[in-house]
């Protein structure tokens, strides 16, 4: 491989042979990790590494050129208000339904730690979400908070008030909530397992030394439990930022930087890929700017323990 | 049935009544949607303010076989989720082991930059995915369409599988060789029986993500190569409620399975990193 820089000597073959081997033996170690490494990266660069740069370099092109350079295609978005308001309505969503994750988590694993009747049962059902596919869940959704749903006959015979249907499909905070519904799971199993590995003699002290429930629960478990919550409700965050299938079947009217992405190549002929490319960066970009922010925060003092 | 059970005890103790009010409520809050999705799979002539269906009634699913060509799509998507099972696994038990078991410089960057594509939303380098196999005629393949699940299931591979291999203990392989086992008999008796398990999680991971991914696949599918989420989409577009609930359950079934198979040995931390094609 590399041994046959020096200028071909006769026995050409022989010496080069030699030289093989004795590459091989200095550097049998390295040549090794680099073969075991090899189709990994050639995964990464093939269906990760490329595709990204080919969408940087498409995103600068001049709609439905090969050649040229612009920036029209951000300006145009980013100009746009309607193009402003789909950014605005991705963070309103990851961020609306991150915390109400975060506000669903907390009390859930606090009981579900109790160990009380059936709570295998409790946590095999807050893995359900995980596991299907978010498009069945939007299905179900839609069909259970719809018109003629449960939630609306029950609303309708037991609410004496209410005399119409309450709308909760193509509605932003009915968008919310099945965000909820969807990546909650993501900030309570962490939770839970940030409450579980929680020394419960740290608690008892607390308790010792004078506190009542609620202060051991403000001033000891919350703070202790900090990291934990911030790092499954990161994991939220991204999901629900990324989430593309449930907004194109539920979201209506309300499209997220992912639908309109899908937009852009699927609706308009010929397809928009120019267009496209550029809000996909946007949008990849602003992930991976909000995610440092967050981290760095975490980092700094999200909590009193840190994460590891 | 445990759960009114139990409902009416924490009642009757007067302890617990909040929590369980709010674990019934968020069991209901989860199950619902099933409840109505099955439901709807198998009423006939359900409309206006009815709680339940009036007639019951199978023909959804013979229309969603038959219309929807349900055996075909099914074929389809496990043609791909092995086709992408393979490629990830292979993919990941040899990074796995690099990761796991050899030294080398600037592992966690590399590590980290391998992982990278967690970090972004599938959908950006799907437009760049689906570009290329354009390019390269893939689209509408099974095999373009396996290499695009790939590309989402490779990096849990890779960590699950350098998690395994990291905690692969040295001194058992140093015991077995002391004991007279050779290098074969080693592998086959000592290392497999140890890596097996999170080999297979790897796999359970990887085939769970191939069967739900969503966003690569609709952007990489073809005629050919219609798989049940892109089916299921399709469906809800043609605005057939019923049909698409059939498909759903049909879809739903084997997700719950494994769900029910996995959970007994796989913490649930561990799935949280893994599933989902969003």
């Amino acid at each position: 491989m590399g041994a046959g820089n020096d200028p071909p000597p006769p026995f050409a073959a022989a010496v080069q042979r030699d030289g093989m081997t004795a590459f091989w033996r200095t550097h049998q170690s390295t040549l090794v990790t680099v073969f075991l490494l090899l189709p990994a990266l050639a995964g990464f660069f093939g269906l990760f590494f490329y595709p990204m740069l080919l969408t940087v370099i498409l995103s600068f092109r001049p709609e439905g050129h090969e050649v040229g350079w612009t920036l029209e295609n951000y300006t145009r978005f980013l100009a746009d208000p309607d193009g402003r308001w789909v950014i605005l309505l991705t963070f309103i969503l990851a961020l609306g339904s991150t915390a109400l994750s975060v506000l669903l988590s907390v009390p859930l694993s606090l009981i579900l730690r109790e160990k009380v009747r059936g709570h295998q049962f409790y946590r095999l059902m807050i893995l359900v979400p995980l596991v299907i596919p978010g498009l069945i869940g939007a299905l179900g959704l839609l069909l259970f908070w719809g018109s003629r749903g449960w939630f609306n006959l029950f609303l309708l015979q037991f609410m004496p008030f209410v005399q119409r249907p309450v709308a909760v499909n193509y509605t932003i905070h009915g968008l919310t909530m099945f965000y909820v519904w969807l990546y909650f799971p993501y900030t309570c199993v962490t939770t839970m397992s940030a409450l579980e590995s929680l020394d419960r003699s740290i608690e008892e002290a607390g308790a010792v030394s004078g506190a009542n429930r609620w202060q051991v629960l403000r001033y000891i478990v919350l703070p202790l439990i900090t990291p934990g919550i911030l790092a499954g409700s990161v994991l939220t965050f991204m999901a629900a930022f990324g989430a593309f299938s449930v907004p194109l079947i539920a979201g209506g009217n309300y499209r997220p930087l992912a639908v309109e992405i899908y937009k852009q190549i699927s609706i308009p002929i010929p397809a928009r890929w120019s267009a496209a490319s550029a809000i996909a960066m946007i949008m990849g970009l602003l992930q991976v700017a909000f995610l440092t922010l967050y981290m760095r925060f975490v980092r700094r003092g999200g909590g009193t323990g840190g994460p590891r | 049935m445990t759960l009114m059970k139990a409902y009416l005890r924490g009642l009757w103790e007067g302890k617990f009544i909040l929590g369980y009010t709010l674990l019934l409520s968020l069991t209901l809050f989860i199950a619902a949607p099933f409840l109505m999705i099955a439901l709807r799979s198998v009423g006939k002539g359900w409309f206006g303010r009815l709680w339940l269906p009036p007639q019951l009634t199978l023909d959804w699913y013979r229309w969603a076989v038959e219309v929807g060509n349900i055996p075909e799509v099914m074929k389809n998507t496990l043609i791909i989720g092995a086709i992408a099972v393979i490629v990830s696994t292979v993919i990941g038990i040899f990074a796995g082991w690099a990761f796991g078991r050899r030294q080398m410089p600037g592992k966690e960057v590399l590590m980290a930059i391998i992982l990278l594509p967690r970090m972004i939303p599938p959908i950006t380098y799907a437009l760049g995915v689906a570009k290329i196999f354009y390019t390269l005629e893939l689209v509408d393949t099974y095999l373009g369409v396996a290499m695009a699940h790939v590309s989402v299931c490779a990096p849990y591979a890779i960590l699950v599988l350098s998690a395994t291999f990291e905690g692969l203990d040295e001194r058992v392989l140093e015991a077995a060789g002391v004991c007279g086992a050779n290098t074969i008999k080693r592998f086959i008796y000592v290392v497999l029986p140890l890596i097996l398990p999170g080999i297979l999680a790897s796999m359970i991971f990887s085939f769970t993500h191939s069967y739900n991914e969503f966003t690569l696949t609709l952007l990489t599918y073809g005629p050919n190569t219609v798989t049940l989420p892109i089916r299921t989409y399709l469906a809800v577009g043609d605005g057939y409620w019923e049909i698409t609930s059939a498909m759903a359950v049909i879809m739903v079934v084997p997700s719950l399975l494994i769900l029910a198979m996995i959970q007994r040995r796989a913490k649930p931390e561990k799935l949280v990193g893994g599933f989902k094609g969003v």
